[in-house]
């Protein structure tokens, strides 16, 4: 747990470690999912960004606090040398004991009922972390995927691993804040940088939805700031 | 609830021939579909993709271009690229799609692009053909599909299909008993005006006789008259019962090629419905027009119907009616009223000092005409009449042409009225003319005349026009040089290239908001009829007609007739269709097209149109 407040505290930390870290957990990590995950090598943080594969990742989640909340549903599809294929797409709702309040099904329209048919969290984690292993995850607003798979990892392994992320909003966020012009942070949501971008409308709040509007963002941010092919890995981690 | 790829699936649903697939193979399609952004000036595959694919614009603007750099298409939002979806190339041969094959497509925009593997709409296709057709088509092919559901349409949409034979057929039924003799049933059929008798025999029907049978197995076989008509009579009879639609009733007859159909009700002979009822049924008001239109006396009543005119545009677009029909319906209610106006001047001005013929020209003369048109015509006079004679025909010409004004047929622009003196002269002027326009045809001049070669006589003396005619296409046939000056004349106008978003895209890459479809679309075809029509000495001068009867001469294949005639049909309903909407909101119709107006699908389908119009055009200009 330290250790991982740690590393998030520390941007640089991020940077430089990702690999070390993972082949350190891998030492101490359980036979099973979280140590096949582990023991997948990472693209190097020099890879240019075109090259990289990358998962993008959608949660939604009964509310903000990972610690109280659950995972409602994952969404995820690849992103390949700047191509995603629908068939490497998976939407899954979880079977969770939480009762849903009725402010937050407007939200993700995720009934009762529906949730009633969904898998076990382990399954979902696992069949995540088998797509995510050597990849690097893309999300859009990063602490809620970050802190609800940490959690669900502590709860299913008893640790968490590591994983490097790219973050739609924080891209966005980093230019707006080299303008030094205020600006309205409702700017930062994914319907409002998509439209920014000219893409299309998209149905917000399902996970897999949202997973793919997050990586045709980042594909129309990569179009904009990578004009010549020389944005790597680094420039764009978290 | 599946909310997940709910907006990619009903965007792909969309577009035809997609909109055509259930639910579940939508749903796989779109499993297998792969999302690429492009960037702008980039090209088209994306980099890796070796496979054939389809793709399909979700965002952006791409640009086509022959490997010459000649602009074929431009895409936008919800548009199919196909140009990489045939692996091999040769495996199509027709000249369309391997040109297809050769495209630089290139993107004009950031894009957002969705593809799919050729393998898997191949799978698709062997469920459902019509999205293999749509891919595997070319232009011509897309259009006959088009042309033949349309006609299909027309027919379960027309009146026919909708009304019970009930409404239709005679009662009670005329009758004969069968011991009666031949010439009394000639004679109870001249009494009573019946061509056709049911024969009763024990006050059961046993068979059916008709004039024709008369004239068949009686007077053209030696029977003497004093037969029995039991002899003669037709003994298997075929009926239908009075439940059944009127297009049923015409379908037995046309199947039977009878023209005759006796009604039942419980098996019980309860009338007898004829061809001529349910076919003057389709045609019905055109005909009650023109019966209208003969009776008026005075020119304020002849306006009085005259408004009835853009009714009956609209009354027979509803139906379904081709555009070839409404054009002959309208031509025809305008023949009336120029008939009745010239009666009338007879009348008041005594008769024609000489005998002489009055002319049609353009569209009316096609048998093309629509409400709302200007009129265009002529006066042909015998060569025996003298100089004084003319006051005459001028009092006839002004006469007739203010009574056409006052009609709704506004004056021709460009003067081509018989109040013009030149467009009112002697047989042999007229040949003069002809001479004159096929052995030094001045391009501006052809442009002027051009409507002349559509001439056709709506009253008098028919031969007068008839032998400049025939002349004049000996002349025609002859002449290269006058049919090359021709056909560069009429490429002038050209089809468009397609369309981009809501725009018309041009040849030259720009855009124009609507679409003329008269002359960009319609007359180009017309042109090339006429062409063709002067080439190969064909005197009709209605376009399908003339383009039917070019068919199969040097001039024109067969197979590309059927598909300039489906293309000008297609044209044709989209222009009908278009001005019975601005009809109905009591505008005055015209042919401007906004591209918002029709769905994808038809956009595909002008498409193909400008495609076969525009291959014959091409097919032209290297003949000479």
């Amino acid at each position: 747990m330290t250790s991982t407040t740690l590393a998030n505290s520390s941007v640089f930390g991020w940077l430089i470690g990702y690999e070390a870290k993972r082949k350190k957990l891998l030492q101490k990590a359980p036979a099973g999912v979280l140590r096949d995950f582990l023991s997948v090598p990472l693209p190097d943080i020099d890879t240019p960004i075109d090259k990289v594969e990358i998962l993008a990742v959608d949660f939604e989640t009964t509310g903000l606090d990972a610690k109280q909340d659950k995972l409602l549903s994952v969404g995820f599809i690849t992103l390949k040398k700047q191509q995603m294929s629908l068939k490497t797409s998976y939407h899954q709702i979880i079977k969770t004991k939480a009762q849903l309040e009725e402010s937050n099904v407007i939200i993700h329209h995720i009934t009762d009922s529906q949730k009633e048919q969904g898998q076990a969290l382990s399954t979902v984690v696992e069949t995540l972390l088998k797509a995510l292993a050597g990849k690097v995850m893309l999300v859009h607003f990063a602490r809620i995927e970050k802190q609800f798979l940490t959690e669900a990892c502590l709860e299913l392994y008893g640790m968490a691993p590591t994983f490097p992320m790219i973050d739609t909003l924080a891209l966005a966020k980093r230019r707006l804040d080299k303008r030094d012009v205020a600006y309205d942070p409702s700017e930062l949501r994914l319907t409002n940088l998509r439209r920014k971008f000219e893409l299309p409308e998209h149905h917000a709040h399902n996970a897999l939805n949202d997973a793919i509007a997050t990586a045709e963002l980042f594909m129309a941010q990569m179009s904009k700031a990578n004009k010549n092919g020389e944005t790597t890995l680094k420039d764009v981690l978290l | 609830m599946d909310t997940e790829l709910s907006e990619i699936s009903s965007f792909i649903h969309s577009i035809p021939p997609f909109d055509s697939l259930p639910k579940q193979v939508l749903a796989h399609l779109v499993r297998e579909l792969s999302i690429n952004y492009v960037r702008k000036d980039d090209s088209l595959p994306p980099k890796g993709i070796n496979e054939p694919r389809l793709y399909i614009l979700r965002k952006g603007a791409i640009s086509c271009r022959s490997a010459d750099g000649v602009l074929v298409s431009r895409l936008g939002e919800g548009d199919l690229c196909d140009a990489f979806y045939h692996s091999d190339a040769s495996a199509f041969d027709n000249s369309q799609i391997s040109i297809e094959n050769q495209l630089n497509v290139q993107t004009d925009e950031d894009c957002l692009i969705y593809s799919v593997e050729a393998s898997i709409l191949h799978d698709i296709s062997g469920r459902f053909p019509s999205i293999g057709d749509y891919f595997s088509q070319n232009s011509a092919q897309r259009l006959k599909t088009k042309m033949s559901q349309v006609n299909e349409e027309a027919i379960l949409s027309s009146t026919l299909m909708n009304t019970s034979v009930s409404n239709f057929y005679h009662t009670p039924v005329a009758s004969i008993d069968a011991k009666q003799t031949i010439q009394q049933a000639a004679i109870q059929m001249n009494e009573q005006g019946y061509s056709c008798l049911v024969v009763i025999d024990d006050n059961n029907p046993v068979g059916i006789v008709t004039d024709k049978d008369i004239r068949r197995r009686c007077v053209a076989t030696g029977l003497a008259t004093s037969e029995a008509i039991s002899e003669i009579m037709t003994r298997d009879m075929c009926s239908i019962d009075v439940k059944s639609n009127a297009y049923d009733a015409l379908m037995k007859m046309t199947a039977k090629h009878i023209h005759h159909l006796p009604v039942t009700k419980h098996d019980q002979l309860v009338g007898m419905v004829t061809v001529t009822d349910l076919i003057n049924n389709e045609g019905h008001n055109a005909i009650n027009l023109s019966s209208i239109i003969h009776k008026a006396s005075t020119l304020s009543e002849l306006k009085e119907i005259s408004h009835f005119i853009p009714k009956l545009q609209i009354r027979l677009a509803k139906l379904g009616s081709s555009a070839d029909h409404v054009g002959k319906s309208i031509s025809a209610i305008t023949m009336a009223f120029t008939k009745r106006l010239i009666e009338m001047a007879e009348y008041k001005y005594g008769q024609a000092p000489v005998p002489y013929a009055w002319l049609a020209a353009g569209s009316q003369a096609r048998q093309e005409q629509l409400a709302h048109s200007d009129q265009d015509n002529a006066i042909i006079i015998c060569n025996s009449m003298k100089p004084y004679d003319d006051a005459w025909f001028e009092s006839l010409a002004t006469f007739v042409c203010d009574g056409l004004a006052e009609c709704g047929f506004i004056y021709c622009p460009g003067d081509i009225m018989a109040t013009n003196p030149k467009w009112r002269q002697p047989q042999k002027m007229w040949h003069n003319y002809f001479t004159d326009w096929v052995e030094t045809p001045s391009p501006k001049a052809l442009l002027n005349s051009s409507v002349f070669f559509d001439l056709e006589t709506i009253y008098g003396d028919v031969s007068l026009l008839n032998n400049v005619r025939k002349k004049l296409l000996i002349k025609t046939q002859n002449s290269t040089l006058f049919i090359a000056h021709l056909s560069k004349n009429a490429l002038n106008l050209r089809p468009p290239l397609g369309f981009f978003r809501d725009f018309v895209l041009k040849q030259s890459g720009k855009h124009r908001a609507t679409l003329d479809l008269k002359h960009n679309g319609i007359a180009p075809v017309v042109d090339l009829a006429r062409i063709y029509a002067l080439a190969e000495g064909i005197s009709a001068v209605n376009t399908i007609e003339r383009i039917q009867q070019a068919a199969g001469t040097p001039s024109l294949t067969k197979e590309s007739a059927d598909n300039l005639i489906d293309a000008y049909e297609f044209l044709g309903m989209l222009r009908v269709e278009h001005q019975a909407k601005e009809l109905m909101r009591g505008e005055s119709p015209d042919n401007y097209l906004s591209p918002k107006e029709i769905s994808k699908l038809e956009r595909e389908h002008l498409k193909d149109a400008f495609k076969v119009i525009k291959s014959l055009q091409d097919a032209r200009q290297s003949s000479y």
